[in-house]
């Protein structure tokens, strides 16, 4: 189950803590949209994220899209090694863009 | 299989020749009736004397058609893999692309013998085998953790290290997952204990494998899963094999504890 919680101001984060899988659609998108609502950009921490797979990563870059498109850029951080090997392997940054990844 | 000719714009088909047999046999999907058994038979024969990998590219005059058929042998028999793709390559950028790269990675899959495609009293062997460690059914997205949890559980009490464990989470996540979106929403997931091994069973009822699925969502609303469970499971199991049809699919997915 994935868990979020959200630091507020004109650059919010939303911390995720947890397992981003098929069950995490609703709750990533409601945190992220409720901190997206007049911010310049948005940051996802991943550092609690125990697990993530295809779905999880498709639900993120969706979202990441969606949310570059309506001219709200999304920046992730923090993201462990097991994150990041499933982004490698998935090729998140070419689907996302470099700048997502500041890191 | 759900793809035919007429509705899909890729499919693949496995068929199985056995060494002296006249005819050949339809493992994945059917027979497709425009392809002559007697040129498949001749192929087939050809590839198990040569003890070679054998694959002929077919355009048809449009040049837009282009099928594929690769025979693999297999020691007593020879495994045919039929890529057909329907004309769609001329939409030039069509996302569709993908799907025949996906087809094109299964195919490569099962000729470097990665992925083995099973039939019916082949699956019912192998998913019999061993003793069993833990049945689960699985019927929503909440029960993919769970069985997660279970399977790290297990891994665990065989002195598996970190990174084995997670990607054989992963993997069983994405099968797992699979089931959910394009299996008829439930089944089952059971665990075995082979020799040198643990076997994951990942079971349903569903109307087996539509490859268009990958790409497309099954339903409005619904999410398209790219195919890249797939690709994470072959590349991370040390042994999978797949058995689907109308009847439902199952995954037998193996990892070496020794």
């Amino acid at each position: 189950m994935l868990r979020t919680s959200i630091a507020q101001g004109p650059a919010p984060t939303v911390y995720l803590a947890g397992e981003m899988d098929l069950d995490c659609a609703d709750t990533l998108r409601e945190a992220v949209n409720a901190a997206a609502l007049g911010a310049e950009t948005v940051t996802l921490d991943f550092g609690g994220v125990e697990f993530i797979d295809s779905s999880g990563t498709g639900i993120f870059v969706r979202l990441a899209l969606d949310l570059k498109s309506q001219g709200t850029p999304v920046v992730a951080r923090n993201l462990s090694p097991a994150v990041r090997g499933v982004f490698d392997m998935l090729r998140v940054r070419e689907l996302v863009g470099d700048e997502v990844f500041p890191d | 299989m759900a793809d035919d000719k007429t509705s899909a714009p890729a499919s693949l088909r496995v068929y199985r020749y056995r060494a002296g047999a006249e005819t050949v046999e339809a493992v994945l999907g059917t027979l497709d009736p425009e392809v002559p058994q007697e040129d498949l038979v001749a192929h087939a024969d050809e590839a198990l004397e040569r003890d070679t990998f054998m694959c002929y590219a077919v355009s048809q005059a449009d040049d837009f058609v282009a099928d594929e058929l690769c025979f693999v042998p297999q020691g007593d028999h020879c495994d045919i893999l039929s890529i057909h793709t329907d004309g769609w390559q001329r939409h030039h950028g069509d996302h569709r692309r993908s799907l025949v790269e996906i087809l094109n990675d299964l195919a490569a899959a099962v000729a470097c013998g990665k992925l083995r495609v099973l039939d019916a009293g082949e699956v019912e062997r192998a998913a019999a085998d061993g003793l069993t460690l833990l049945e689960r059914d699985i019927r929503c997205t909440a029960d993919l953790q769970a069985a997660r949890e279970a399977v790290d559980d297990i891994l665990r009490e065989t002195g598996a290290d970190d990174v084995t464990r997670h990607r054989t989470v992963l993997c069983i996540s994405e099968a797992i997952t699979n089931m959910l979106l394009h299996g008829g929403g439930h089944g089952a997931m059971t665990v075995r204990r082979l020799g040198d091994r643990l076997r994951f069973v990942v079971a349903d009822r569903g109307p087996g494998l539509n490859f268009l699925n990958w790409i497309e969502p099954p339903a409005e609303g619904g999410q398209a899963s790219m195919g890249y469970g797939y690709k994470i499971i072959l590349d991370h199991l040390d042994s999978v094999a797949l058995h689907t049809g109308s009847g439902g699919t199952t995954l037998v997915l193996d990892r070496l504890t020794s």
